[in-house]
């Protein structure tokens, strides 16, 4: 009967992504050993997470209120704002610690050969908060691959309408890299958006 | 077992953490999955050679029947950047795309439909910007492919009989005379310089068909009975459809 407890745990851990069956099997092993008050904090950290998580209703980020914590700071910039794919996104620019805007979650990308179709994504809402905020700058950070592309030039017509500045994130090379592995499509678009030093 | 092929990516699919499932329809061994590992890292050796529609030499590592082999490598040949430029072409070809994709059996050589979907892909992109052009290009690929695979509508006459006729019943794929269709569901009637177009698009060499001038009545019709046609045949109406103008 034990056994079939962590039999049971190691096979709901083998759900998470990157967890195959000896990871699943180390960490139920892990928990076994961890004072009962941190693996009991951890469940509770997965149940408050499923239970309380929803998405902000002006950018579609993650949050546990009406509104996410970026939405709601005065200090932020809200004359910009960052358009991504996913709230994951939005974690890496704010690493970078370059960017002060707000932000758009468009939750997806446009990809014809799926039926992601624009309508399915968060680009209406987008398209009414610059026309309600007053936006002067349109950041589109979606991914550099051909959906990421596809979802910008889409958004780019969109905004075509309005009194709106829109940019797209540089293409180019890597920091680190050596410019003799770099294929032919990111050489050219990094040459293509050059700048004058 | 090391192969080594050309191939065209036709599709991309994210796993995992940051590998993809790269379906690519190959000169040697025909529509063939792969698993690219690390491939949307941003210094993956890939590099933008897995992006769909892009013509790469590649290697891929695995036994014969092995369900998912290894990506290796990937060289770019020809990356076909200009058509995913251009968003309106993207979405047209991503329609052919997806009809290769529903027809072709994994690994099943099919070296025409290879030659004849690069073909079409360096005549969109030569021929430029220019929307009628793309609309002929693609149906002149839908036309060549169902023919390929065996799927093609038959137009030339009444498929039972031989004699003339301009109904086409989709259920039968191709046209009936009146006394051989007695009791069938109402057809599609077709008009003759249809039926011309049609015969034109499916003999002619892929690389003269700049030649060709369609009327936009005629383009339109055209489109309307393959894609009826195909939507019959598959069962169910292509997911890039949405993405046509109406």
């Amino acid at each position: 009967m034990t056994l079939g407890i962590i039999e049971n745990l190691i096979n709901e851990l083998m759900r998470l992504p990157g967890i195959g069956r000896k990871t699943a099997q180390r960490l139920t092993f892990f928990i076994l050993t961890m004072p009962d008050e941190e693996a009991r904090s951890v469940a509770r950290a997965i149940d408050e997470v499923k239970e309380k998580a929803r998405f902000c209703s002006q950018c579609f980020n993650i949050t546990d209120a009406e509104v996410c914590d970026i939405c709601r700071d005065e200090r932020r910039d809200r004359k910009r704002i960052c358009v991504v794919e996913e709230p994951s996104n939005i974690l890496v620019i704010e690493r970078a610690k370059f960017y002060r805007g707000l932000y758009h979650v468009l939750l997806g990308a446009i990809s014809p050969i799926d039926g992601i179709t624009p309508e399915k994504l968060k680009i209406d809402e987008l398209v009414q908060r610059v026309q309600a905020n007053g936006v002067e700058e349109v950041i589109l950070a979606t991914n550099p691959n051909t959906k990421g592309e596809v979802t910008a030039q889409y958004i780019r017509e969109r905004l075509n309408a309005f009194p709106v500045q829109v940019t797209r994130i540089a293409y180019g090379l890597p920091m680190g890299s050596d410019i003799e592995f770099a294929d032919e499509v990111t050489l050219g678009k990094a040459l293509e958006g050059r700048r004058r030093m | 077992m090391l192969h080594r092929t050309e191939a065209i990516i036709l599709k991309t699919m994210p796993f995992s953490e940051a590998d993809l499932i790269v379906s690519a329809l190959t000169l040697e061994y025909g529509l063939v999955k792969t698993f690219a590992k690390s491939s949307r890292k941003t210094k993956s050796r890939f590099g933008s050679s897995l992006e769909p529609l892009t013509y790469v030499r590649t290697s891929f590592w695995g036994k014969e029947d092995a369900a998912l082999p290894r990506l290796t490598q990937a060289d770019i040949i020809r990356p076909f950047q200009k058509i995913r430029d251009r968003m309106a072409c993207f979405f047209r070809v991503m329609e052919i795309v997806e009809l290769t994709l529903g027809f072709l059996i994994e690994r099943e050589v099919q070296r025409d439909v290879f030659h004849l979907l690069l073909s079409i892909l360096m005549k969109i992109e030569d021929e430029g910007p220019a929307n009628d052009r793309d609309v002929l290009n693609t149906l002149l690929y839908k036309i060549r492919f169902l023919d390929a695979v065996g799927y093609g509508p038959r137009l030339e006459g009444c498929a039972r009989c031989g004699g003339s006729g301009y109904n086409f019943y989709i259920a039968q794929g191709s046209i009936l005379c009146g006394a051989c269709a007695k009791g069938m569901d109402s057809p599609v009637r077709l008009s003759p310089g249809m039926i011309k177009s049609y015969g034109t698009l499916r003999s002619w060499e892929v690389s003269k068909s700049a030649r060709i001038r369609l009327s936009r009545t005629l383009l339109a019709e055209l489109s309307d009975m393959l894609d009826a046609h195909i939507r019959y045949t598959i069962a169910k109406p292509l997911k890039t459809k949405a993405f046509q103008p109406s």
